[in-house]
């Protein structure tokens, strides 16, 4: 690049080409140096906090990495991802992460669907409620499952536990019992995380043109008909988002188990990302752990590859 | 509707603060109690015998660092980002998203495995470091959305008048851009603040934050509830604060991506 900027120099000396060219490129070029300056600190901390170690990681699933039988340690070749493949546990967490996604996902895209049309207009109070929904979603998630685990959850002594009983559905263990424990996780992150679904959609309410409705009121549809074939039809886009964003998140979840059930009764609980901590740092099979990270890594590139089509579409 | 919707999402939050204000007495009666004489004793335990203390300053060293090193790497990544054009532009923001993707896990092992080869465990830059693995390109996301908000007339006017790129971006777009700052900054505060998987393993005495240092009170013998709740109140006072004070800013900064 360089040559060639001083070739055209050489080659075109006279006024002519002074105006046309060097002003340009010289401009181009001063804009290129000032944009990678500007670039340089983020490109290198990614690439040291981020790529590095995805590299790294990918790495070590070849290879076996035991922390507490070091003799054992070496290169393994694929035998991790063979080892996965007959791995009951393995095959239950992808299960769970399927459920858990799919779960939260839907139940925060409906609920906060439905509060956000519930609520929509002005009506007293309107900031009060905007500051109590807000306040899920920015608490620790580590402190949101304790809490739920402790104060709410707890038998006999947990908030929820207590009204259950006093409205005859009695008391139960619900994180100590393998068929509730799940949809325990489930409530718990939906109630985190619903409040963002609502404050899109609530956005997204707003902004919707107002011709449609009124057509649909003089046509004389019924609010079930206006709300299948304009109200939805308008909310696609917002409806898109909000899975692609959760998803996102949901696959990601982590804290929040972790301090509600750390995985258990079992592994009742246990999502891939929790599968390959406790494989990492319970049972200290970095390699092994290496390669189940892998594998969430792959499986979550493949769907924002999906919802990146999906995106593009809507 | 209203109060259905209040009490669900804000009920949870009011037992914890409730709780962490009773006596180790009241804190297990049926049916729950919700009159009794306040007291902070439950602050004191947690403060002074379990050591939150520390943690909280621990915490509040890591969020602020994080804070600052974000921004300074984020903001001028931002404007370049949405600003100009060079040569692998698209590829580059294409691979700011892809590390924003980049399972916790995925990084926490072999940054656990090279931080313990390099034996920096334990120690604040290390944690700092790994901490910009999430905060950055979210961040640089958010200031390529402000940025892209600021009429061009500014800056060509600027640049015409002979004014450095430099001095542009500093006198220019800085003070214009200053809403997505504090919206970045806040969020990449609350997402510091709030971590755990990382702090879990990459942490440790001398610099455990709240978040694993609650943990303390959950045994296998016992639950202190009280401490506990305390505790989660401590770690739950910043950010509920701010989002008093900077609640539009945390809508925005949120839910930017998915509104536009």
């Amino acid at each position: 690049m360089l040559r060639e900027g001083k070739g055209t120099e050489m080659t075109e000396t006279g006024i002519q080409a002074a105006i046309r060219k060097r002003p340009s490129s010289r401009m181009a070029r001063a804009e290129r140096r000032f944009a990678w300056t500007m670039l340089a600190p983020s490109l290198v901390v990614l690439l040291v906090v981020s790529t590095i170690p995805l590299i790294v990681l990918i790495g070590m699933s070849f290879y076996t990495i035991e922390l507490t039988q070091a003799w054992k340690n070496g290169f393994a070749g694929v035998s991790n991802y063979v080892r996965m493949l007959n791995d009951g546990r393995f095959l239950s967490s992808l299960g769970v992460t399927a459920v858990y996604t799919t779960a939260t996902v839907f139940l925060q895209v409906a609920i906060g669907l439905g509060l956000a049309l519930a609520l929509s207009g002005n009506f007293p109070g309107r900031n009060l409620l905007r500051t109590a929904i807000l306040l899920p979603m920015i608490l620790a998630p580590v402190v949101v499952g304790l809490s739920w685990r402790t104060l709410l959850l707890t038998p006999r002594y947990g908030l929820i536990d207590f009204l259950s009983e006093a409205i005859g559905l009695g008391s139960r263990s619900w994180l100590g019992d393998p068929s509730w424990a799940l949809t325990s996780v489930i409530v718990i992150h939906t109630w985190q995380w619903t409040p963002f679904a609502f404050l899109v959609f609530t956005a997204a309410i707003a902004a919707l043109p107002t011709e449609p409705f009124e057509a649909a009121r003089l046509d004389r549809a019924s609010p079930w008909q206006t709300f299948v074939h304009i109200t939805l039809p308008l909310l696609r886009p917002a409806i898109v988002i909000v899975v692609i964003f959760r998803s996102m998140i949901a696959l990601r979840a982590f804290a929040a188990i972790f301090a509600a059930t750390g995985g258990g009764p079992g592994s009742a609980t246990e999502i891939l990302n929790l599968y390959a901590y406790r494989t990492s740092f319970t049972s200290f099979s970095l390699g092994y752990g290496a390669a189940l990270a892998t594998t969430l890594l792959l499986v979550t590139v493949a769907i924002s590859v999906v919802f990146f089509r999906v995106r593009q579409r809507a | 509707m209203l109060l259905v919707v209040v009490f669900v999402w804000a009920v949870p939050i009011l037992w914890v603060v409730l709780t962490s204000l009773k006596q180790r007495t009241e804190i297990f009666t049926v049916p729950p109690t919700l009159w009794f004489r306040p007291t902070f004793e439950n602050y004191v335990t947690a403060l002074e015998t379990y050591g939150i203390a520390d943690a909280l300053v621990n915490s509040a060293i890591i969020s602020v660092l994080t804070v600052a090193l974000t921004l300074v790497i984020a903001i001028p990544a931002g404007y370049a980002y949405a600003r100009h054009r060079f040569a692998g532009r698209r590829a580059l923001s294409f691979y700011t998203l892809f590390t924003q993707m980049a399972p916790a896990i995925g990084i926490l092992l072999p940054a656990f495995f090279i931080i313990g080869r390099l034996r920096l465990i334990d120690t604040f830059p290390a944690i700092i470091l790994v901490y910009l693995s999430i905060t950055v390109p979210i961040s640089i996301w958010l200031m390529i959305t402000y940025f892209e908000e600021i009429p061009r007339e500014l800056e060509e006017a600027a640049l015409v008048d002979g004014a450095s790129r430099y001095v542009v971006f500093g006198r220019i777009m800085l003070p214009q851009a200053l809403g997505g700052v504090m919206v970045t900054g806040v969020l990449a505060f609350i997402e510091a603040w709030n971590e755990f998987l990382f702090a879990s393993i990459l942490t440790g005495s001398q610099t455990r934050t709240v978040p694993v240092a609650i943990f303390a009170f959950l045994t296998t013998e016992e639950t202190l509830w009280g401490p506990f709740t305390a505790t989660g109140v401590m770690i739950m006072a910043p950010v509920a604060l701010i989002a008093l004070f900077a609640q539009r800013y945390i809508v925005k900064g949120l839910t930017i991506g998915a509104v536009k």
